[in-house]
């Protein structure tokens, strides 16, 4: 089979014999699914068709986004509900949205001009660093509900964002650091000239009043640097000392302090050199190493750490007479009774009062196949209903529920995360040992000399040793290697994992959704007649097309739609295809539409559907829970590593051990609970061992919070991205094993910068002992070695 | 020299103004978003379909203001 075209939109395969298309820039285009071909012409018609020739990504599938009833939307209309997060201003309305689906620039452009083309619509601006959309809009006019339908036309979902205190803080903090930059960068320009005028390089003719007023004008200029901008460095410092470690901070510390505190006493007496400017050339380049660090971690994990929704936002509770209202989540109350309809989530902890369907806890459990589910049994919030409508009697909510329970579980294995050594932290160890004992000794000797020119000599040398290019080595090649991460679909979200990954010698996997896709594909088809499986396929899935049903999904677009389909809830569906009467589902009940033996199953893994007619069975479907095609990829190249592997499910079917086989891993442990699974990761931890842990379900969150460094798929649940310190976005596992080799080059960066800064303060130090660096030497030293790291740790953007 | 006495001065006074606008602009917001405006220049406003569409969403808009909303 020849590969597929993408689609137009979003980027999937087209499946073959789609009917969907749309007529975009002067050409019809093949779309994937109604979605698309939906979100396109809306698009198109609203005279914004240039989005496709500006974006750089793919659009987001309509369909990957989650699912919003307009019943629902309608419920953010109600001004109860709108008053935490909407303010009234006159007329006008104000509220921030957080928006899911967004992929380059080019969506920003056409959410913002999507929504000033509304009718009421005063101002919408999106901020694509995290995502968020402030939009004012006269609510007379336009109703919030209006708002958000009108972004899901354009195939984005949006949510009421409110800020939380750690998104304040983090806000407060970026601030700060920007003004600390600024107030840094532009301060250190004047001190530049004020100092350079007093040198004697440059021979100007100064009286000795201008001289001492530069001189001033220079300790006036500085002081804000040191106290204002450098704060973070001398606070770090003593934080350090108390715990009795020597980090980057306590070097950098005495070069500033030692360097201004001598520029005041020159002030003072003016006599002597003015490193003023080595101060403010030193704050400079190290607010913006860490700045650029701070951005690069922050850009899009910003935009995912919000959104952690692992229960719906509203549900439909049953009143006395058995009619449904929606409302809020907040709302429900332990005793009312929920209707829960298939394809939805379940609000809350409870019992099954009416119906039976089966319910999907792979997220929860890591069981791949969906859980049959009857009148008495036990449900739990968070999962997903699969088939037929279930009437719910709530009987645990919010913090008394069992996911709440795994996430308390959470907080606990968070305080239990090991911290790595960090690299530069060991270097600066040695380095400030060694300048110090230098400096005592250099000072010993010319006090023996010349007494006069000791303190001076010892001062050049303590700043013109400043790690300034030390100091950058680590910031700059880990800011260099997480942009280029990001461009290969690994957001990193926490700054220990490109370092920490050189350290690890045990590789933790999960099944469900990390080795496999998670999902049902149909993995075969057992023909039983006459017909074709093209064919077969073709008439289960004009049939399965008509169903919500997630396993729906597995069978891909029909070329021709079915008729009069009626969904049996538990059964399965029937309807007229392809001149026929069909029937889809379980055994019994299409073998009863032709009154033939229901024929055996022969094989034991997946979900065995038959397909038939009024004169008998056609063929059975196997879905199954397809292994990722780069899985072996990931364990050949841990093997390589000669790392310890384990695969730890939840999962107790045979299919734990059928993937361990198929994939060569020897450990493999099913049937596993979250504290079972944790248990495990604490017992590696107590042997010593540097986990790698990656996961993707709710069950998975403690041991991600717990494992040295851990990484969430893309399709992972909200809870797990956020729990782990990086996310596969791409889904490919493949990009975990371009990150290793990335992890390892950034290393080799990080030693080539440190060795550097290193050799480049050893062949000064002579220089200095002797006496022969002036301010103007040390200031050049600086720029130049500086220059080489950051040049050095550029190599890392290209691939 | 004499014309530094006065220039030292007025150049401090200008850094003191060039921090307190810096100031104002970090709090006010118009740093917190550094990727978007970068890209949002590329784009035409002025494509003549988009402004076309926005005309008669206006005129549709004034014409069914009575009407319920429409359903997406």
């Amino acid at each position: 089979m020849a590969t597929p075209t993408p689609c137009y939109h979003c980027g999937l395969p087209v499946p073959s014999g789609s009917r969907f298309q749309a007529q975009v820039l002067g050409a019809p285009r093949e779309m994937c699914c109604p979605g698309c071909q939906a979100v396109a012409e809306a698009i198109v018609s609203g005279g914004l068709e240039h989005y496709y020739s500006h974006r750089s990504e793919s659009a987001a599938n309509p369909q990957s986004l989650p699912q919003a009833l307009p019943d629902e939307l309608a419920l953010y209309d109600r001004s109860d509900v709108q008053q935490p997060f909407v303010e009234h201003d006159g007329e006008l309305s104000e509220t921030c949205l957080l928006i899911e689906g967004i992929s380059c620039a080019a969506c920003g452009w056409l959410i913002e001009k999507h929504l000033r083309a509304l009718p009421g619509v005063s101002e919408a601006h999106l901020n694509l660093s995290n995502h968020r959309l402030q939009v004012r809009w006269a609510d007379s006019q336009l109703p919030l509900s209006q708002l958000l339908k009108a972004l899901r036309k354009i195939g984005y979902a949006a949510h009421p964002w409110q800020a939380d205190a750690a998104a304040e803080q983090l806000q407060r903090e970026n601030r700060r650091a920007m003004r600390e930059l600024g107030v840094a960068g532009m301060l250190w320009m004047q001190v530049m000239m004020a100092t350079m005028a007093t040198w004697p390089e440059f021979n100007i003719d100064l009286s000795p009043e201008l001289d001492k007023i530069l001189r001033w004008v220079s300790l006036f200029l500085t002081t804000p640097i040191v106290f204002y901008c450098c704060g973070q460095f001398f606070r770090g410092a003593l934080r350090d000392l108390r715990t009795r470690h020597l980090t980057m901070d306590v070097s950098v510390s005495l070069a500033i302090g030692s360097a201004y505190v001598a520029g005041i006493w020159s002030t003072i007496t003016g006599q002597g050199e003015l490193y003023f400017d080595a101060v403010g050339m030193f704050a400079l380049f190290l607010l913006a190493g860490r700045y650029l660090e701070r951005r690069a971690r922050e850009r899009t994990a910003a935009a995912t750490a919000q959104l952690v929704n692992l229960l719906p936002a509203s549900c439909l509770r049953l009143d006395a007479d058995g009619q449904s209202q929606r409302i809020l989540l907040s709302e429900l109350r332990v005793g009312d009774q929920v209707l829960v309809p298939p394809g939805a989530l379940l609000p809350a902890d409870g019992r099954i009062v009416q119906g039976q369907s089966s319910v999907d806890e792979s997220l929860l459990t890591g069981e791949y196949l969906p859980q049959p589910r009857n009148v008495g049994d036990a449900v739990t919030a968070g999962t997903l209903n699969v088939e037929g409508p279930l009437q719910v009697e709530v009987q645990a909510l919010g913090d008394a529920t069992r996911l709440s329970a795994i996430v308390r579980l959470l907080e606990r294995a968070q305080s239990d995360k090991p911290r790595l050594a960090v690299l530069a932290d060991r270097v600066a160890q040695w380095f400030l040992l060694i300048v110090l004992v230098v400096a005592a000794i250099v000072g010993l000797v010319w006090w023996q000399l010349d007494p006069s020119r000791a303190f001076w000599i010892v001062l050049a040398l303590l700043v013109a040793t400043c790690p300034c290019a030390l100091a950058l080595a680590t910031p700059t090649a880990l800011t260099a290697a997480t942009g280029s991460l990001h461009k290969l679909g690994m957001l990193l979200t926490r700054g220990h994992v490109l370092e920490g990954l050189n350290q690890i010698d045990t590789l933790v996997l999960d099944k469900t959704g990390t080795l496999t896709e998670g999902r049902l594909t149909l993995s075969a088809i057992h023909l039983l007649r006459e017909l074709d499986a093209d064919s077969c396929l073709a008439l289960a899935a004009a049939l399965e097309n008509r169903s919500e049903h997630p396993i729906a999904r597995a069978f891909g677009q029909a070329p021709e739609a079915a008729e009069q389909v009626d969904s049996h809830p538990g059964l399965g569906l029937q309807g007229r295809a392809g001149g026929r009467l069909l029937r889809i589902g379980q055994a019994d009940f299409v073998c009863a539409l032709s009154t033939q033996p229901v024929p055996t199953i022969t094989g034991e893994h997946g979900q065995w559907l038959l397909l038939g007619d009024e004169q008998g069975p056609l063929a059975w479907f196997v879905l199954d829970d397809r292994l990722r095609d780069d899985a072996p990829q990931l364990i050949a190249m841990a093997k390589a590593k000669c790392w310890q592997i384990m695969l730890l499910s939840g999962d107790s079917s045979p299919m734990v051990a059928e993937v361990a086989r198929q994939l060569g891993i020897d450990d493999a442990r099913g049937g596993l609970t979250p504290d079972a699974k944790l248990d495990v990761l604490k017992q590696l931890h107590s042997q010593g061992c540097r986990v790698l842990m990656l996961g993707d379900g709710v069950n998975d969150v403690p041991v991600l919070a717990a494992a040295d460094i851990s990484v969430a798929m893309g399709s992972a649940t909200d809870l797990a991205k956020t729990s782990a310190d990086a996310v596969l976005l791409s889904n490919r596992l493949s990009s975990l094993v371009q990150a290793l080799h990335m992890a390892q080059r950034t290393r080799r960066v990080i030693i080539e910068n440190l060795a550097w800064a290193s050799l480049y303060n050893g062949l000064v130090l002579p220089f200095a002992a002797i006496g022969w660096i002036t301010p103007i030497w040390a200031a050049l030293g600086m720029s130049v070695s500086s220059l080489l790291v950051v040049l050095n740790a550029l190599r890392l953007t290209r691939p | 020299m004499p014309a530094l006495y006065i220039l030292i001065p007025v150049a401090i006074a200008l850094v003191a103004f060039a921090i307190w606008l810096f100031f104002w602009a970090v709090d006010s917001g118009q740093y917190d978003d550094l990727d978007g405006p970068a890209h949002s220049i590329l784009f035409d406003d002025e494509d003549p379909k988009h402004k076309a569409a926005v005309t008669q969403a206006q005129q549709q808009d004034t014409q069914h203001d009575s009407q319920e909303p429409p359903r997406a």
